[in-house]
Order: C-alpha cells, then structure tokens, then sequence
C-alpha cells in the first residue's frame, strides 16, 4: 500500500522537474502575426506605445473615429503602427481601462498611457480554483484583492494584507511579535473546535496545509504555535480572491465549509524584458501605553494591603516594601520592555518578460524585521519565485510552471515581555547592575532579562511548485493536468542555558536545556480535468469534469539536549551529554476526490451553475470515509434584460444571484479513530515510554456545512455606483468535536460527531463609488460592511452534556458565561456577585449566568484612493464593533506584589466608600482573592472593545517620465495601525490572547525602480 | 521557415508527450473508477503508533507502557519532586516551608478552585490512572503474556492506582475512585466518602501484594515489590486509624531484614543504593539526579524560591545530626536561611547517584510505633521510635504515656520525613491538629482549608461531583 502512494509520489515529482527541463529548450521566438497596417495611400503613418502608465500593453484596440473598418491591436511590446489623415481622431479601448480618444493632428508618434477603467469591474475575470468566470457571471460569492492593494501595505503576511478589505472576512493579528501571525474566520465560527475553523488554502492550485508546524515545547514567545502561512510572501501574489458561499465552494467538498482562499501569484507577461525593484524601510512602535501606578500609588497600595490583612511584619518575600528594595525608585517598565523600536528592510525585485508564446518572471524578495524588545532579534526571510508559461503555435497545448521558495529565520527572545511590562513593581531594581551584568538584586528581584540569555530561534524553508498541462483536443474540450508538490521543513530551537536562571539556583551548564523540533512535511497532488465549452444557440454551456489524488505525510520530532559542558556549546547539539525524545509523530493523510461542474448561461441574462464533489479522507474510520458534497448557484441579470435598459436608464448593472449547497469540514487531525498507544518520549529505565494516545471513538465521519445565499448586485451611472448586498445562512451540522470530558476520564477531550447545529447569518454590504473621475484627479471609495450572528441552533440534551457550561441555544458558540458583579460589599469592601439560584454560595456552576456575546457584531472597512497626476493616496480605516476582556481580566489582585492600572486606586478603604475596586489585600484572605478572581470572570471584565483605526495609508508619487526617460521611479510613505479611536481601557484593543505584544504602529518609505 | 519546422517539431514533440502523460493520468483515474479507489485511501500506521491490542501482546512494549506511568508520575502531578508537586507546595501549605519568590497560593492557603495549580495535580492523577487502568484491561486480555509477567504487570498497576488514589483523597477529601477507561462511566462518577476510597485502595493493594514478586524486578528497586505495596497498606492503616492491621503491614515489610536495613550513615539514607529504600523513582536522564535537589537548593541568601521555615529549624535539637546532614545553611552575611539537603546532587553527576525515594524503611518504623501506641503496646511503640531516634543521634524518648508517645512520634515524623510528599500537613490532618497548629502561623489558614478545592472545571463538566468542598 505504502509502495504504492510512494511510487506515485515519486512520478508527480519527476514530471514536475521534466516540465521545467521541457521548457528550457522550448522556442522563445517573437511571434508578430498580430502587428498588422492598413495601407491607405493618401495617408501618414502613426506609431507609438501603449502603456498603463508602467507596463507595455499588448491587444489594446486602437480604430479610427467613424471607419469602423479600420482596426489594429497593439502587438506585445505594446507598439503599434496605423495609417491616418491628419484630422483622424484615434480610440484606444481595451478592456478594464478608460477608452481614450486622441486626435492625431499630423504626428507620426503617438505614446499614450491608458488609464484602469475603475468602473469597468464586471469585466474581469474571477478565479473561481477549477474555473475562471467573468465578474458580471459569477453565481457564488467571491471577494478578491489584487497586487495594486497589497503593495502599498508595509506588512509580510499575506493574511494581514486582507484585513478590513473584504466583507465577510474577519482577521485578527495575533501579536505584534514578528511571525506571530493572524487569525482568519470567513463567515464566522462553524465549528465548535477552535483549530476547525481554518479556511482551505490553495496556492496555484496546491492545496497548503495551514496546520500549525511549531511545538509548545519550543513556540514560546507567540500566543500561537509558528504557522506554515508565514511562508507565503505578499509580493508575489498577483491576486487573493476569498470563496465564501457554497457555489464557490462545494467544488472543494469535505475542504471547504470554512471558506476558500484562493492565492494566484504572479506570472511572466508578454513584452520587453523588464525589471524592477522595490526597496523599502521604516520602523515600528508599540500604539500605545497602558496607563499604570507609580511608585507612591503603588506602594501606598501594597502597604494599606498589609494593614487590612492584618499583618505588620512585611513577609520575607515582600521585597517592594520591607526594605530591600528603594521606595524612591520608578522605572517605566512598558518603556524599559517593549517600548522599543523595531525596524523593517524589504528588497524586492523581479526580472520578466517573453514572447506571445513563452513568458517569464524570476523574483526574488528580502525582508527583515526587528522586534521592540531589548536585545538583538529579527526574522529574516528571503524568497524565490519562479514563473513560466508557453503555448505551442497554435495555441493547444499550454503549460505553466511556478515555483516558490521561501526561507526562514526567526529570532526571538524566548518570551513576550509584555506582561512582565505591565506587572512588575514600579520600584523594582535596575535590570542591569554597575557592570553591564543581568541584576538579581541579592536574589529579591527575578529579573526578566534573564531570559535573553535564552533564545528562540525557527528555521523554516518551504517549496510549493506546480504545473498545469493542457491541450485543447478539439474547439472547446480541453484536457488539462495539474501536478503539485509541496515540501515544507521546519527547525525551531528554543535554548535554555543555566545563565536565564538566578545564579541563586546554582545551576551550571549541566543544567542548560534545548528543545528542538524538526517538523517536515511533504506533499503532492495530481488534478487530471476535462472541460467542455459549447455554444448552444442563444446559450453557452461550459462543464467540467476532474478528479483530485492527494497525499501528504509529516512528521514531528521533539527532542531535548541537556548535559553540555559549555554554555557557549549549546548551538551544537552534538555537544548534548543526554539527548531525549520529547515526542515523535508521523502521519500519513490521503485524500482522493472526484468534482464537476455544469454552467448554463442563457442569453446572458439567466446563468445556473451546479457543481459537486465526492470525497474520500483517510482521516476517518472504515465505513465513514467517503461523502459528496454539491451546490446549485444561479444569477439573473436583470440589468440585461431589455426593460430595464430601456426604462431604467441609471441603471447600468443590475444581478440577482442565489445559491445553495453543502460542503464539509475534515480538519480533525489523522488517525483520531484508532486506539492506539503513541511513544511518549518519556524515559525510565532506559525504556521509552508507550502512552495511551488519546480516548478512541471509531465512530466518527465528516461534519456538514450547509451553505444559502442571497445577493443582489447593482450598478448605476455607468457602474460608478456599484453596490453588493449579501445575506447568508450557513449552517453546520454533526459537529466534529473533541467532546470536553472531566480530568476523571483521564483525559480532556473525546473526538466524537455532535449532534449540534451551528447556524451563521449575515448581511454583508459592499459599496463603490468613483467619486470623481477624470484624466488628472480621481477618487474612488471602497466600503464593505458585514454584520454576523453566529447561533447554537440546536444541542440535543445540553443539560445532560459537558457543554451545559458553556454554551446556550440560540446564543453565538463564542460566549462566555459570567458572573453578574453586583458592586461591592459597603461593608466589608469585597466584590459581591448575583447569587443567581439563591443557595447562598457563589459557584461557577450555579452562578456564571450572564451570557457575554464575543464575537464582533459588526466590522467592515473603508477604503479611499485619490489620485491626482502622478500622486497617489489610500487610506484604509477598518472598525470593528464588539466586546472583550478588559485590563480586569489581566492584571493580579489589587494589593499583591504586581503593578496595576492607575484607575485602580478608585478603591474601597472604608465602610460606605462606592468605589470601582474592592479593599486591597496581599493574598492570604481566601476570600478577597477569590472575590477578585470572579470579578474578573463576571461582567465587570468584559467591556465594550470597538475601535476605528486608520489601518493602513500609502502616498505615491510616480516621478514624470520625462525626468527618467526610459526608467520609472516611484516613491512612497506607508503606514500601518496609524491611529486607534477606541473607548478601551487596555493597551490595543485587537487581541485573542491577553497578554501578549499588540499590533505595532508600523512607517515605512520605500522607492521603486522599473525599466 | 527553417525555425518555424522546428517549432512544429517540438509542438509535435510536446504534445506526444503531454498525451502519454494524461493517457497515464486518465488510464488511472479510468482503473480508479473502475476498482472503487477505496484503497487509495487507506493508510497504515505510523511508526510512532502502535494499536492497543498489540501493546499488551508483547512484554517489551506492555513494560514500555507500565514503565511511561512512572514517568509520568515522576514528573507532573502529585509526586513530582518539581515545584509543583506535593513535596514543596505542601510544605509551603503547612509549616515547613517559607516562601521568598514564586507562587504564592500554596504559601498564603489561598487556593483558588479554578486555579491551575489545583487543575493539574488532579488532571494528571486521573490521567495516570487511566493509564493504570488500561495496563490493567490490557494484560488480562492478552493471550500471549506469560503468566508471571502479566502478574507483575497487573500488580504494579494496581498499586500506582491505590497509590495516587490515595493522595487525591488525602488532598481533596472524597473523591471519585475510578477503575475502568470507559469514558462513559468515567465522566458521570459521583464522588465516594473517604471510608469507601479506604476500602478500595485496601482492596486494591490487597490484590497487588497476591500477584506482586517479594524481589525487585530491576537492581536498583525502582519498580515496585509487594513489600511495597505492604507499605502503602501500613500507611493507609494508619491513616485508617486501623492500628492492628497497620502494625502488621508495617512488620511485613520490616521483617524483611535481607532486603531492608538501617543506615548508620544518614549521608546514604538518600544514595540510590539506600539499604532503607522501599521504592524510589529514576531520573529520565543517565546521570541526572532528583528534582527535589532542584527545588530545594540554592547557593546564596536570599533564597530564590523557599526555605525551611524557621519553626522546623528551630524543633531540631542541638544534637540532631538530621540537622546537620539534611539542611544545609546559606547565609548572606547577616541572615542565614536553611534548604533541605537530603537530597544533594542538584546537576547531572554523569552517572546518577541519587533517586527520589517514594517510600523508605523509616517511615515504617514510626507507623508501626505510632499503631502500636494505640494499640497499647508502649513498649513496642518506644523500641521503633528509638530505632529511628537513634540513627538520628538522639537518646531514647522520654515519653510515656501512649499520649505522649503518639505525640514524640508525630514530632518525630515531622524531623525525619520533612519536604518528602507532604507528610507532615497528613500527618496534622489525619490527628485533627491543622488549625491548632496553622493558625497561629499563618495569617491565611482557614480550618476548611484542609481540603484542597475540586477544580472548578471538574464541576462544571459533571455535576456528580458537586458539591464543591467547604470553604471554597
């Protein structure tokens, strides 16, 4: 069996080095048999250029006002040569620009530059994965980006570079620690698992495992595990479209109920050999402080603590304030930690060019970004990419080959200092003493800088090549093959020498730890497709059959050297006295399915689109591993219909499409339906341990997403209004759940199908508008708004399950349960709580009633790009609307030996006081510390969290022509999370983990050179 | 034209090649359809797994599986000799320890039912339990073990299950004891009162010592024999306040003079070679020593982490040579603090000198004295606790009355078997003297503390387990 998948491997790999050999040697010949002249003997000759402004354009139409007969097309190079009379006017049109007239008025060189039409949208083609459609004839529901809005934002990943840009779509950043990376949610949360919601990424058609590659023994500076999503680099990606609704979707089956993202990169064009390149650079910040206690408040906090506890006698540990350390002294912590600049270099550059029927581009690209803490860190990554196409003569076989590879080099500190930024004393001791050492201060102050001492460091090189094969056996049925191949390998050290501890411990090097973890993994698809395009009378009628064969296999090894005799030894682990298995995983994961899809458009008015998918995954038991998945989507173009465009004159578009269909969600991790025993990597006696794995459910298969939609696109004033209004129902059923069971169990969690449904709706809203619009000045307003509620529809016997804690019906799946705060004893001064079942205890069981709603009830972005002459300015404000843990949540008790929020001194000191906190304590009353720990579990910890922030801006400036001659120079300033307008009370308030470094405020400048 | 029949040539080239590629392609969707595909998909197992079933068929990887608990035990949960384990937070609960840095909720008796500290001594209890519980389900279904390994096997899981079983009652009060790895009955148990547990750990112990060899599987005693499981039983008899048959547990395993003896030297007591070890843990790493070395020590004032707590220093008498060889002194110039040093091998030796030592022949020495006590027999009860006085350098006890003997062997107890897994706040708590002796010290103690919290995400995932203990 293994042989077998081997063996198949091995092929799909050989015929991707084979393209790319074939292509060597293939003719690389101009081809001119499109530059045509019209001879006409009483008239001149006319020649010139056409350009968008950088780039030669090739097949723009260029005829002469009122002989419709006379017609050329500019050939590859965009020249172009006409014959005309002095008083002719020229029109050049091609698609997606403005049409531009000229009067040729006697010249023999006519240069131009043709503008984007930026109302002319419904003309582009969408990628749609399988298929491409034209805009005006898509069915299903697609947002895209394209390279224009990802090259004025000064971020690396690519998930960044579509945040607040698209409706539907909600992207949060994890951490401002570099290569911490982002959540994404498209069409909020279906799956009842936190790791099930992920969308299915395909790169040129290579599907790209977004499982987390990093290990919690050596990801410790981010909130989340290193994710392979870093790999991908924004400036080689030419468009990002976004699949949302089951017309899009059900063609990738059991992958796409959380959504598709769709990442083409850049390809070869024909023309003449160009290069360019970008460099920029700028520096980042922290957005903002939190405002917290100085010295005199502080300590006059610790010291009313000791007196209401009761205790006179400072403890042995309370060094703040029994007089080891100096009551004078204030350090700004935030400022000392992580109110440092970080700094960003980015080098791109790319060569391309070729004939009508061989195209190329080579780039490369360079970044490197510093962190905010002390201490010398960056990620460093550098890429390559590769494209290349060619079509034989006449233009039935086609191949294209790309290949992308990007490396890695992350290093961090080993943790995040932003809490300790926030919690440490205000007098605590220098970090440093006279001689430049780490400063323990006689053992009393566990230093954080220690830890520099340690590092964290990830090495990672990730190779995604793919290759498409088509032939066009007879007019409109095409066979086509796509092969891909990814190769990710992944090194993550975090090292622990024996100097990140106290000296106190007495600890040598002997002591010092590595963690490594090698995370490798390969993968390979093949995609054989045949389509089918016909005209059928007054229709068209295009069909699509294809099957896809995958396989990818990974593997995990975690291991720990310890033992060395020198500090200065560890980056060798050959030097390890001891080395142990930590944990070790291999999987195998196979995935086969075939697909198809029926479009019927009549008259271009009526469009029905049916596609569907039967898919088998290994990652279900005997019995569950095969389902299908379908969807019907159909359009009507109103706007077509003669009625209207001869009684609705302001209405230049109009569509109204609906879809509906299932799709499914595999994301539970191989092997879950085996009880099995897993090498533990724990050592006794010399034997490595063999652990049970998990608790084993055999019966588990695919989790269903059932997806509506309905949308009505329209377009007034020749599309310069352009609006979409969305509305959605998603529901998901049979949930695939790790079933939260009681430690008893002996373990947390079971994976077992639920028998829950989760529903999403939403209205999503997406306006354009071209404001002004004319050859020297234009601006254009982008606005996407989408409002999501996420319900528990159904829960049979959720009073009888784990979840009866935790989720309510008809309440979103992302709510906490809280204690409802009362306000505060008058008398004693402690936190009081709504005794909700009237037993006269608090319990979390009985009385966390108050159902907080966590997901944004609304978010969306607006975006405006002016251009006046050669300057251009976009600016993106995004919003969000919605709740989250305040700085209650975060901080220790009031009274205890941890900084605070200056707000805190508000607090209670005698009977009757009506303040916002509760009497200082230092810890040893049980029940003021437990009073503190439910106000931080109850309402009173979740505020409203809504922000607007400026997210991005860009200035262009495009040096004239006639200053550079041949070569283009552009200039431009960027800046990222520039402003915050938001009520909340912590540091940002964009976060998922608390705790962590925020968003950074990002500027950078950069200058590009084309020629 | 010359180049143009080339380029028809290669086109004719290509495209002879791309139709034998998709001829392949297709020819093996075509036989995919044909055959079903269903075994595409199938996939064997990894090599880092290795089904049930097959784990208990063969003694090598059913040994891997027992051997993983120790591990497991060794370092998370209860008996961890690390910062998180019974042996330093009990101490810094009670009177032994004093705190200068590090976690607080232990040291202020302040602890917090959704607290992860309490979270994570349950969890991984339980989840070594199921392990126990599945050695225990695996052996006796395997058809190719042999007899005495199955036994051994069947034994040693059924003491690691009585043993941690028994610490979650000692710290948690009633709780649910859980024989099986059926997770439908696991997640609903009700919790059991402590006489119910008793009852069981007994049971269990009982059927550990039938099938459990009297010699020790492996040279270094770091897998259990029956005489351990005697000793457990003297202790849980103890506790029981079953004097007769905690007596005659404790004689069972003192009676074993080939086996266990005295050290005259108390440098060896905690040397791996110990004569006085009963059952001691290994370190994972050749070479490595115990994590209670790493806890407790440290080489400058103030101490970073704890020290032993002045009440416990000062109930040393002058001549006590525990004193002078189990703590060590670190002074800064003015102060000095003490850390316990039983345990003295804080790095990697190369070759291991020191295990932890789970259960040693001391302990059974002074249950024996303390039954015997109540049993009446003073004689008897003054003869064990001498024994142990006497290695100590101390004279014979001056006590008289089974009172005062009782209470020279809790004193006893606390200077001889101090920061080893909590005895001494079990000690306070099995004789009802908790608050009498906590409250004066500790600004923090409540009489309910006696109990640690069930963690509130217990509660919440079944509410069998309600109610919550007092005070929390």
């Amino acid at each position: 069996m293994n042989n077998f998948s081997l063996s198949r491997g091995g092929r799909a790999f050989c015929f991707l080095f084979f393209m790319g050999a074939m292509l060597s040697f293939s003719p690389v010949q101009a081809n001119n048999s499109s530059r045509q002249s019209l001879v006409n003997t009483q008239q001149h000759q006319v020649q010139g250029t056409v350009t968008d402004g950088s780039n030669p354009l090739a097949g723009v139409s260029i005829s002469i006002q009122g002989k419709s007969n006379v017609v050329t097309a500019t050939d590859y190079s965009g020249r172009y040569t006409l014959s005309v009379a002095p008083q002719d006017v020229l029109v050049f049109a091609y698609v997606g620009y403005r049409t531009q007239t000229v009067y040729v008025q006697g010249r023999t060189t006519i240069n131009i530059s043709l503008q984007e039409n930026t109302t002319q949208l419904q003309e582009v083609k969408i990628n749609a994965g399988y298929y491409s459609v034209k805009n005006s004839e898509r069915t299903g529901s697609i947002s895209k980006i394209t390279a224009k809005d990802i090259e004025k934002q000064p971020v690396t990943n690519v998930l960044a570079t579509m945040q607040g840009r698209m409706a539907g779509v909600n992207i949060t950043q994890n951490s401002g620690v570099p290569g911490s990376g982002f959540e994404i949610q498209i069409r909020g949360q279906n799956s009842l698992r936190a790791d099930g919601n992920q969308p299915l990424y395909i790169i040129d058609g290579v599907p790209y495992a977004s499982d987390a590659i990093g290990s919690f023994y050596t990801s410790s500076t981010t909130p989340r595990q290193t994710s392979p999503i870093n790999s991908i680099n924004p400036g080689d990606i030419e468009s990002l479209e976004v699949l949302k609704d089951a017309d899009a979707t059900a063609i990738y089956g059991s992958r796409g109920a959380n959504g598709v993202v769709l990442i083409t990169t850049k390809r070869g064009k024909e023309g003449t050999t160009r290069f360019s390149a970008t460099v920029s650079s700028g520096f980042g910040q922290v957005t903002r402080f939190m405002d917290l206690m100085h010295t005199p408040e502080y300590l006059q906090m610790r010291r009313e603590a000791y007196a209401n506890d009761g205790i006179t006698d400072y403890p042995a540990d309370a060094y703040d304030v029994n007089g080891r350390w100096d009551p004078n002294r204030e350090t700004d912590w935030q400022k000392a930690l992580i109110g440092g600049t970080s700094s960003y270099t980015t080098v791109q550059s790319s060569l391309s060019g070729g004939s009508a029927q061989t195209q190329f581009l080579l780039s490369g690209n360079y970044s490197k970004e510093t962190t905010v803490f002390p201490g010398d860190f960056e990620y460093v990554k550098g890429n390559m990419h590769v494209n290349l196409n060619h079509a034989s003569e006449n233009k039935k076989f086609r191949i294209n080959f790309t290949g992308g590879y990007t490396a890695q080099d992350n290093f961090l500190p080993p943790t995040d200092f932003t809490r300790e930024a926030l919690t440490i004393a205000p007098n605590a001791p220098a970090l440093y003493d006279a001689n430049g050492n780490v400063n323990w201060e006689d053992n009393t102050f566990n230093n954080p800088l220690g830890s520099l001492a340690g590092k964290f460091r990830s090495l990672t090189d990730d190779l995604i090549a793919n290759s498409v094969l088509s032939y066009e056996w007879v007019e409109g049925l095409v066979l086509k093959s796509s092969f891909g191949y990814s190769d990710l390998r992944h090194d993550e050290t975090n090292t622990q020498p024996s100097t990140m501890y106290n000296p106190a411990y007495g600890l040598g090097s002997e002591a010092s730890l590595i963690f490594e973890n090698k995370t490798n993994r390969q993968s390979w698809i093949v995609e054989p497709q045949i389509s089918w395009n016909r005209k059928m009378g007054s229709g068209k009628m295009e069909t699509l059959v294809g099957s896809t064969f995958q396989e990818q296999t990974s593997d995990q090894l975690v291991t720990m050297g310890s033992g060395f005799s020198s500090n200065s030894q560890m980056d060798n682990p050959g030097s390890a006295a001891h080395y142990a298995i930590q944990s070790s995983n291999q999987t195998v994961y196979k995935y086969q399915a075939f697909f198809g899809r029926v479009n019927f458009n009549w008259l271009e008015r009526y469009i029905v689109n049916v596609t569907g998918r039967r898919d088998g995954s290994s990652r279900f038991g005997p019995g569950k591993q095969f389902a299908t998945f379908g969807a019907l989507g159909a359009a009507w173009l109103f706007g077509n219909e003669a009625f209207m465009k001869n009684h609705v004159g302001f209405l230049s578009f109009g569509k109204l499409r609906g879809s509906y269909g299932t799709t499914g969600n595999d994301q539970i991790g191989d092997y879950q339906y085996l009880d099995t025993y897993t090498s533990s990597g724990n050592n006794y006696q010399g034997i490595s341990g063999l652990s049970p794995s998990r608790l084993f459910n055999p019966n588990f298969g695919w989790e269903t997403n059932t997806k509506l939609e309905l949308a009505l696109e329209t377009g007034f004033l020749e599309d310069r209004i352009f609006t979409t209004l969305g509305w959605y129902r998603n529901r998901s059923s049979s949930q695939l759940v790790g079933i939260p069971l009681p430690g008893t169990t002996g373990f947390t969690s079971l994976q077992a199908n639920l028998d829950a449904t989760v529903q999403n709706t939403g209205i999503e809203i997406s306006i354009r508008t071209v404001n002004i619009s004319n050859s020297n000045f234009s601006w254009i307003s982008n606005l996407n708004f989408t409002q999501a509620r996420n319900e528990l529809l159904s829960f049979p016997n959720l009073d009888g399950s784990p979840y009866r804690n935790q989720y309510v019906i008809g309440q979103p799946l992302n709510i906490t349960k809280v204690y409802h705060y009362t306000g505060l004893n008058p008398q004693t001064g402690v936190y009081q709580f709504e005794d909700v079942n009237g037993d006269g205890a608090i319990t979390a069981a009985n009385d966390r009633k108050t159902i907080k709603n966590l997901n944004p009830q609304f978010y969306g972005g607006l975006q405006n790009q002016l251009h006046y002459g050669p300057v251009q300015l976009d600016f993106l404000f995004q919003f969000v609307k919605q709740e989250n843990f305040n700085p209650t949540f975060m901080f220790g008790m009031p009274g205890t030996m941890t900084n605070q929020p200056a707000a805190v001194t508000e607090h209670w000191q005698q009977a009757g006081d009506n303040e916002p906190y509760q009497v200082y304590s230092s810890g040893v009353k049980s029940n003021i510390q437990r009073a503190n720990t439910r106000h931080a579990q109850s309402d009173a910890g979740i505020s409203d969290a809504s922000y607007i922030r400026l997210k991005n801006i860009s200035l262009s400036y495009d040096v004239p022509e006639r200053w550079t001659g041949k070569m283009k120079l552009r200039f431009s300033l960027q800046g990222q999370n520039m402003l915050t307008f938001t009520k909340y009370k912590g540091a940002d308030p964009e976060f998922k983990t608390a705790g962590f470094l925020p968003p950074l405020r990002i500027y950078t400048s950069s200058v590009q050179i084309t020629f | 034209m010359k180049n143009n029949n080339k380029v028809s040539g290669d086109a004719r080239y290509c495209s002879a090649l791309i139709l034998r590629i998709m001829g392949f392609v297709w020819g093996a969707v075509g036989f995919c359809l044909m055959t079903g595909c269903e075994s595409f998909i199938e996939v064997g197992l990894p090599a880092s797994q290795l089904t049930a079933t097959a784990v208990f068929e063969d003694k090598a990887t059913a040994n891997a599986a027992m051997v993983d608990i120790y591990s497991k035990i060794r370092d998370n949960g209860l008996l961890t000799g690390s910062l998180s384990g019974l042996s330093s937070q009990l101490g810094l609960y009670a009177d032994e320890l004093t705190l200068y840095g590090g976690e607080v909720n232990f040291y202020n008796n302040a602890l917090l039912p959704s607290g992860s500290e309490v979270g994570e001594l349950w969890n991984s209890s339980y989840n070594s339990i199921y392990a126990a519980n599945a050695v225990i389900a695996g052996v006796e279904k395997s058809t190719s073990l042999a007899t005495a390994d199955r036994d051994q096997l069947k034994g040693e899981a059924l003491f690691v299950r009585a043993l941690l079983h028994f610490y979650l009652m000692n710290c948690f009060g009633a709780i649910p004891y859980v024989r099986t790895t059926d997770y439908e009955q696991n997640r609903v148990v009700h919790r059991m009162p402590e006489n119910e547990v008793l009852a069981l750990i007994k049971g269990d112990l009982e059927q550990a010592i039938a099938v459990l060899p009297e010699e020790y599987v492996s040279a270094e005693r770091v897998r259990p024999n029956k005489w351990t499981a005697e000793a457990l039983l003297a202790r849980v008899n103890l506790y029981a306040e079953a004097w007769d048959e905690a007596s005659n547990a404790a004689s069972a395993v003192l009676n074993q003079t080939g086996l266990y003896v005295l050290e005259a030297d108390l440098d060896k007591v905690f040397l791996k070679e110990s004569t006085t070890t009963i059952w001691q843990l290994m370190p994972s790493i050749p070479g490595d020593n115990t994590k209670e070395a790493e806890t407790f020590s440290f080489v400058s004032g103030p101490p970073p982490l704890s020290a032993l707590s002045n009440t416990l220093m000062e109930a040393f008498s002058p001549d006590d040579q525990r004193k002078e060889h189990w703590t060590t002194a670190v002074t800064d110039g003015t102060d000095i603090w003490y850390h316990a040093s039983k345990y003295k091998a804080v790095a990697n030796t190369g070759s291991s000198v020191e295990y932890s030592i789970v259960f040693r022949l001391a302990e059974q020495y002074l249950i024996r004295a303390e039954a015997r006590a109540h049993q009446g027999d003073l004689i008897g009860a003054k003869e064990d606790l001498n024994i142990i006085r006497h290695t100590a350098g101390l004279a014979d006890t001056d006590a008289t009355t089974a009172a005062a003997i009782i209470d020279a062997v809790i004193a006893e107890r606390r200077l001889e078997l101090f920061t080893e897994f909590g005895h001494r706040f079990f000690d306070l708590k099995r004789t009802g003297r908790l608050d009498a002796v906590l409250s004066p010290l500790k600004a923090g103690w409540n009489s309910t503390d006696r109990n640690f919290p069930i963690p509130e995400s217990e509660l919440l995932l079944n509410p069998n387990l309600e109610p919550q203990n007092d005070g929390y």
